[in-house]
């Protein structure tokens, strides 16, 4: 069973935003609400997210994903569509029902860290549970943990303003971590760090996840970011989910045009996997053998030498190959040829 | 356009307030007034030196060592100026408005924040309140609240919540989005939104409002002293309307010694109870290079220590000191220490029956106050019967508007001095000028104008309709209105350059004494006939202090006697009024006897 399901979300903001909802439902586009004033953030969007999954929410700016987000924990209602977590319907919870869901079940981290500068970092850390009302010295206990497991023990006497982005980022990290809540929703977390300290934080989240298991729903608008981190990805465009899928499914088989030019500046080489290009069959004269979900990047080397590599399957036996001219043919953009071939 | 009888419906308004709400206004009066008196008794019990003391002990805590001997330095000027009780009763004044306005305010900012509309139907209100000239609401503060600190009070409140409110709204408005965002997807409660996260960042904004209250809250008090409130405010006053120049500069430095102090102390206040404002002071002191025993503060528990040792220290002075009463003659004690509340406004001879009268009540037993205040509170608290007495009714032409609007709640108690003369004055060395018939065609030499009194005064109305158009010198001559001290300070000036200058006068004035001045005769008898000095009482003053009534009725002095007492008075100097007319009764052995005889 799912662990998060968004069905049919609308959010219109404006005035009389159940009668754009018709409208919308109606047909109508955006672009007509908007004359009307009205402005149409979320559009008819559903999804599931399982329970352990990376899920990306993928858009540029003004597509919609950080308002659905906020409907995913009540910080903004739905002006229409149900948000069902562990199969209770968030929309329909009271007040005070919805504040205990966010500080036992689903934590945030936010793009500009959204530190509290009056708190130590432990006490940052500490923040949610001390809402919950967990003694102090709990209360702290977990706060170091969490950040330990951030990567930020011996920080915890700090100020939020003494730490540098990266390391910031891991103290809103901790703060989520720290309430032990199972949905992580994470806005553009690491857009505003600069490029390697990007990457680095990258790599922690799916350290971390291969430990704690968290389900989360990530926001980005770096398609790169989000085939690294995403199990499953959503593109959105103006409001409505274009395509949801796969990393591979979105680069191979993208649903339209938009997708389509969106996937040109992706490193296609750390996408695809060598599971997703070789060709099934015998195997002569392989001199390594590769993991199916090795990215092609990790080909090149032996490839280089001449001879094919070998692809080993699910059951450890091989599956089949990726010879030189199929490794070629999957980097050159050519989705139609490597569907045929996959 | 139509005339919209805005005016009078307010006149109504008030009127009806007064008649319907008098029991809420009584209330809010005992409440506020009783918070007055009591930080007022605080701050007042210990000696000038120690308290001044105890408020070093303050700024050292708060901002370190030069601060407390800076601030010890500046409260003893005070003391040395003799102004230390007024700077303590003005000092009560802005602490029990600041505290009352924030009450106010930081509320009334914090729903504004929170909500647009409030903040959109606070905003033209705050901008009456901060912009009505307070003079405007300070008569009805007289009529609902009678005069003391009150009026003033209210007058420092409304004048100085704008600020505080402002700066609330503002404070919480600025917090950053994310962060409330933040707090609200952990699950944290409105409320808690509020004080965990909201009011803790805008602290420093709200700090600098605080500051801003006191700040404005010390620029009403002299306004606030027109109604009564006392303080700094009437010295200011007073100097100004005599043109004391050396009083003025005495009691504005004690303001300004206030001012800073205050200001001061709120500002390091700030960053003391603010955990941003702590990290800041902690990281600057880091990179501080003065020297540590300059930047040692004593902790929380040590300065309290120090203010409670120097309390004690007043406290047990206070004991030993208590105890000395002044005791009246046996036989002659006919007040029996019944209080008489006498009022004036800073007029010289004004000044000098009020003092006059108070040595010789307080030689019959008496317990005679007096307060300086401005006429037109004074004569609203004698209709009222929240004053007894004052001496220096000028009628029935200076103060008609007064006698028209309250005649019937007052009663005269006699002449004591007439009649008096109003005049155009010109220097004595003027020497073709004797009349105002030598003004016409000069007005080249004058520069075409009169210098003339606050507008409002009713020989400025006598002058412009009756006496220049008699002499034909309307369209010739310009009468600039200005202010008394205004006027006798450009006539000082012109007199010093030796430059042609005429100004409206009256007598008796001291000016005739101070300075060689000739009145313009008055040939057409435009200015009307003399006025006469009346002792003017509450409705049934007489009812309540029969002799004292008979007294007053028997009151007269000549013009050479008020001179002599005036000039006793400035010779005495500021704040030794009362003294000064005792020596001068002294001095005139059964003028007591005669002005108030024991046996009827």
């Amino acid at each position: 069973m799912s662990r998060l399901k968004a069905e049919h979300l609308y959010k219109v903001f404006g005035r009389r935003p159940e009668a754009a909802v018709k409208r919308l439902e109606g047909g109508a586009s955006r672009d007509e609400l908007r004359a009307d004033g009205t402005t149409a953030a979320v559009i008819d969007a559903s999804f599931e997210v399982q329970a352990g999954e990376i899920f990306v929410v993928m858009g540029l700016s003004g597509s919609g994903k950080s308002t659905l987000l906020r409907m995913l924990n009540g910080l903004l209602d739905p002006t229409s569509g149900s948000v069902c977590y562990d199969g209770r319907d968030l929309t329909a919870l009271t007040p005070r029902e919805l504040r205990d869901v966010r500080s036992r079940n689903i934590s945030m981290v936010f793009q500009h860290f959204a530190l509290f500068p009056h708190r130590s970092v432990l006490e940052n850390a500490a923040y949610g549970l001390e809402v919950r009302g967990v003694p102090r010295v709990e209360r702290e206990r977990r706060a170091a943990e969490a950040l330990e497991l951030a990567g930020l023990a011996g920080w915890e006497r700090s100020w939020p303003d003494e730490l540098s982005g990266g390391m910031q980022q891991r103290v809103g990290l901790a703060r989520a971590l720290a309430t032990d809540a199972d949905l992580l929703l994470m806005d553009e977390s690491f857009s505003a760090l600069d490029p390697l300290i990007r990457r680095d934080m990258q790599d922690q989240l799916l350290d971390l996840q291969k430990r704690l298991k968290k389900t989360i729903v990530f926001i980005t608008h770096d398609l790169n970011e989000a085939m690294r981190l995403g199990d499953r990805i959503a593109v959105m465009r103006d409001g409505r989910i274009v395509q949801n899928g796969t990393a591979e499914d979105i680069l191979v088989r993208p649903a339209n045009d938009y997708v389509a030019s969106f996937i040109q500046d992706v490193d296609r080489s750390r996408v695809l996997t060598a599971g997703s290009v070789m060709t099934e069959g015998a195997v002569d004269a392989a001199t390594t053998t590769v993991g199916a979900d090795t990215p092609l990047a990790d080909l090149f080397g032996p490839l280089a030498q001449g001879t094919p590599v070998a692809v080993r399957g699910d059951d450890g036996g091989i599956a089949g190959v990726v010879t030189r001219e199929r490794l070629l043919a999957a980097l050159g953009e050519q989705p139609a040829e490597v569907t045929a071939g996959a | 356009m139509p005339r919209i009888n805005l005016g009078s419906w307010a006149k109504s308004a008030v009127d009806w307030l007064q008649s319907h709400l008098s029991w809420l206004f009584d209330a809010i009066s005992t409440v506020l007034t009783g918070m007055y008196d009591g930080v007022h008794a605080v701050l007042s019990a210990p000696d000038a030196l120690l308290m001044a003391g105890i408020l070093a002990v303050v700024a050292w805590w708060l901002r370190g060592l030069a601060a407390a001997v800076l601030a010890f330095a500046g409260l003893a000027l005070i003391d040395s100026f003799r102004l230390w009780d007024q700077a303590t009763s003005t000092l009560s004044l802005i602490l029990v408005a600041s505290v009352i306005t924030l009450v106010l305010a930081v509320p009334l900012g914090i729903w504004a924040a929170r909500d647009r509309r409030v903040s959109k139907a606070l905003r033209p209100v705050l901008d009456v309140m901060q912009t009505m000239p307070a003079f405007v609401y300070l008569i009805p503060g007289v009529m609902f609240f009678s005069i003391g600190p009150m009026p003033g009070l209210i007058a420092t409140i409304v004048f100085s919540m704008p600020p505080g409110v402002r700066m609330t709204e503002l404070g919480i408005r600025q917090v950053d989005g994310e962060l409330v965002e933040a707090a609200r997807a952990f699950g944290t409660t409105p409320r808690d939104t509020l004080l965990r996260v909201q009011l803790p960042l805008a602290l420093p904004t709200i700090m600098a409002g605080v500051n801003q209250v006191i700040m404005l809250a010390l620029s009403m008090v002299v306004i606030a002293s027109m109604a009564g409130a006392g303080g700094l405010g009437e010295a200011v006053y007073s100097a100004v309307t005599q043109v004391d120049i050396g009083a003025g500069v005495e009691s504005g430095l004690a303001v300004v010694v206030l001012a800073m102090y205050l200001d001061r102390m709120t500002g390091a206040l700030g960053t003391r109870v603010s955990p941003l404002g702590r990290r800041g002071a902690a990281k600057a002191a880091s990179a501080d290079r003065t020297p540590a025993f300059l930047r040692y503060r004593p902790g929380t528990a040590v300065a309290t220590v120090g203010v409670v040792v120097l309390a004690l220290v007043a406290g047990g002075m206070h004991l030993v000191r208590g105890g000395d009463r002044e005791s009246v003659a046996a036989g002659k004690d006919i007040g029996r220490g019944k209080t008489v509340r006498i009022g004036y406004f800073p007029w010289d001879e004004a000044v000098a029956s009020t003092y006059l009268w108070q040595n010789v009540l307080e030689a019959r037993g008496y317990k005679p106050q007096v307060k300086q205040l401005d006429p037109g509170p004074l004569y609203t608290a004698l209709a009222q019967g929240q004053m007894d007495v004052q001496f220096d009714s000028w009628l029935p032409t200076t103060h008609k508007q007064y006698w028209d609007r309250y005649g019937d709640k007052l009663s005269d108690l006699g002449t004591w001095y007439g009649p008096t003369s109003l005049e155009l004055t010109v220097p004595s060395y003027m020497k073709d000028v004797n009349s105002l018939e030598d003004l016409k065609g000069r007005s080249g030499e004058f520069g075409g104008k009169i210098v003339g009194i606050e507008a409002s005064a009713g020989m400025m109305g006598k002058l412009n309709g009756n006496v220049l158009k008699d002499y034909g010198l309307d369209g010739e001559y310009k009468v600039v209105s200005s202010s008394t001290s205004t006027m006798l300070a450009e006539l000082d000036r012109a007199l010093k350059k030796k430059e042609p200058i005429v100004t409206t006068l009256w007598s008796p004035h001291w000016a005739y004494g101070t300075y060689d001045l000739k009145k313009l005769k008055d040939p057409k008898g435009a200015w009307g006939k003399g006025e006469e000095l009346h002792s003017i009482g509450k409705k049934d003053f007489a009812k309540e202090f029969p002799r004292v009534a008979e007294w007053v009725k028997g009151f007269k002095m000549s013009e050479k006697d008020l001179a002599s007492l005036e000039a006793e008075i400035q010779k005495g100097g500021k704040g030794h009024e009362k003294e000064s007319a005792g020596r001068w009764l002294n001095a005139r052995p059964g003028l007591l006897d005669k002005m108030a005889p024991v046996t009827s």
